[in-house]
């Protein structure tokens, strides 16, 4: 009997969520079958890179991204120079020096460096937080005012700070709110119902439903994506159907697997080498269980992983 | 599995006002009772409009487009024995949420409301009877099979068959009850999709006794695999007990405001 294909699309669908503006603007989501199941139905928004800088920064101490970087001083030159990478979609900043142990960069200093970046960058920004939820909240809603008009994501309202965030940047300057959640389900569906409940729009918020590297507990990211892309398109539910944005660099970047060096671990190989490899392959698996959007640092590991979107969708 | 799927019974013309309303074609009563039920969580709303010998086809064709066109294209269960206006009902009807329901079929004389299920790509319900209540679940068995074989020979699929096991009035059919609940469990171990008038099982109590035993009994027919039922979403015990069984049978993924949603 010769073989019939029955198409597996789903009625339901995961919102799109444009960010950033003009020509450069891009969508996450919008599709209604599974992650890269593009024989059932159009996949019209092919998952997103961004490139990871920060208030900082680049990665310094990693030889191919200063290398990368090389020549470019200032923060704008630097965002420059990432936002060229082959592959890249968007760019990431993590507020990493507004942390309180980390700097404490006052929140008007934070407002200057995104404007200056803003400035000189035509493709969409992703902010990304200090992982302090008290500085996170007077930061965001600084930034979300500096920022007026250029649709930015703000990536990190957790259940601590949620409110002031989707007040400020949600519903005052109508940017995008990412909710925050770390590999809790059920956390994760509870604040997209209260971010709605305050108002702000379900399909104006992306979710960040935490990362681990490969090798860490990544089992439990996986079942997490799965299980709320199941809800999302067979269950139907609207509480999940948020796009999922997934950082990626700042797992992968600190485990040891990608940071002791080949001097301790000679018969390990280049220890660059294998961050990009845990950068990859941690990307890979997070965008084959539903991520709409990965978050890298290296150049190399963007190339690659958008060469594997482009050949699979 | 999907969410229970709470059909809204409460636009019907037994009731006064909304008799009124459809006689005079005034929305705002059939509207008002649209919103309640669509606010505490009816997926369908039923429209019955009675036997509607005279006018049906436009009566059923102006509530559909009436609560259609103001709730966003709410799926509807459209309700009558007057097959042509049925039929009118889904000549104007926006599938967008869902496809219409035909209410009812049964394998005795209603039997033709398959064929015009069939033959609209709606889904029909289907009760498990044909003339009067059956006597045990061999019966009902048999009316679900020769229904599940006229659909599915008219190119149905049988998840667009949703059999009603018929509830059966407490007081007075006491004995029957654990029969029907055992008849639901069939018809989810064959995969079928289920469905019924819930609130026939509380008929003739106390107004404060029927929420009681309507939630129990939905929360003991949903652990049976009961898919949807005919109720009443305005009444807060059952839509919570509705939703509670729906996150313990994993039909939909808890978050602490489940209740709210």
């Amino acid at each position: 009997m010769a073989f019939k294909q029955v198409p597996q699309k789903f009625t339901a669908k995961i919102n799109p969520l444009t960010i950033g503006e003009g020509a450069d603007a891009i969508t996450l989501g919008g599709e209604n079958v599974l992650p890269f199941y593009s024989f059932d139905a159009a996949i019209d928004n092919a998952p997103k890179i961004g490139i990871e800088i920060s208030d900082n920064g680049y990665a310094a101490n990693i030889p191919g991204i200063a290398e990368f970087y090389a020549g470019a001083e200032t923060l704008p030159e630097i965002a420059k120079k990432a936002a060229a990478a082959p592959g890249v979609d968007f760019l990431a900043i993590s507020m990493e020096g507004a942390h309180p142990d980390n700097g404490d960069r006052p929140v008007d200093e934070c407002a200057k460096l995104v404007s200056d970046i803003a400035a000189v960058v035509n493709i969409p920004i992703v902010i990304e937080g200090s992982r302090n939820v008290e500085k996170d909240a007077k930061l965001f809603e600084k930034l979300a005012e500096a920022l007026q008009g250029k649709n930015v994501l703000f990536l990190s309202a957790r259940e601590e700070n949620y409110k002031s965030i989707a007040a400020a940047a949600g519903l005052a300057y109508s940017q995008k709110i990412g909710a925050e959640s770390a590999v809790d389900i059920n956390l994760a569906k509870q604040l997209n119902v209260l971010i709605s409940q305050m108002g702000v729009k379900t399909d104006s918020v992306a979710m960040n439903l935490g990362s681990a590297a490969a090798g860490y507990g990544f089992e439990y990211v996986a079942t997490t994506i799965d299980r709320v892309k199941s809800a999302a398109l067979a269950q139907n539910d609207n509480m999940l159907q948020m796009p999922i944005v997934t950082p990626v660099a700042s797992e992968t970047w600190t485990v040891k697997e990608s940071i002791v060096s080949e001097e301790d671990f000679p018969e390990w190989g280049s220890s660059e080498e294998r961050g990009i490899n845990m950068e990859i392959a941690t990307a890979a698996a997070c965008l084959a269980a539903g991520s709409n959007a990965v978050i890298l640092r290296h150049p190399e590991s963007v190339a690659t992983v958008s060469k594997l979107i482009a050949a699979l969708i | 599995m999907g969410k229970f799927i709470v059909i809204g019974e409460r636009i019907h013309c037994i009731s006064p006002v909304i008799k009124q309303a459809m006689d005079t074609r005034d929305p705002a009563p059939i509207l008002k009772r649209a919103k309640e039920q669509i606010d505490a969580g009816a997926t369908y709303l039923d429209v019955n409009i009675g036997p509607a010998e005279k006018g049906g086809e436009d009566l059923m064709k102006w509530a559909v487009q009436t609560i259609q066109s103001e709730f966003d294209n709410i799926p509807l269960c459209l309700d009558t024995a007057n097959k042509k206006a049925i039929e009118a009902g889904i000549s104007v009807y926006n599938r967008s949420k869902g496809k219409p329901i035909v209410n009812s079929a049964d394998a005795g004389d209603r039997i033709e409301n398959i064929d015009l299920a069939a033959a609209n790509d709606a889904i029909v319900l289907a009760l498990c009877s044909k003339a009067g209540i059956s006597s045990d679940n061999d019966e009902r068995m048999g009316y679900c099979q020769e229904m599940l074989e006229r659909g599915m020979g008219l190119g149905m699929e049988p998840e667009d068959l949703w059999f009603d096991p018929l509830f059966l009035v407490i007081k007075g059919m006491q004995d029957k009850q654990m029969e029907v609940l055992s008849f639901i469990k069939d018809l989810a171990d064959m995969g079928l999709n289920s469905s019924g008038g819930l609130s026939n099982c509380s008929n003739m109590m106390p107004k404060n006794i029927r929420p009681i035993i309507d939630s129990t009994m939905v929360a003991m027919a949903m652990f049976c695999g009961l898919t949807s039922a005919i109720a009443n979403p305005s009444d807060l015990r059952l839509m919570e007990t509705i939703r509670s069984a729906d996150v313990i049978k994993n039909n939909t993924l808890y978050a602490d405001s489940y209740l709210e949603i």
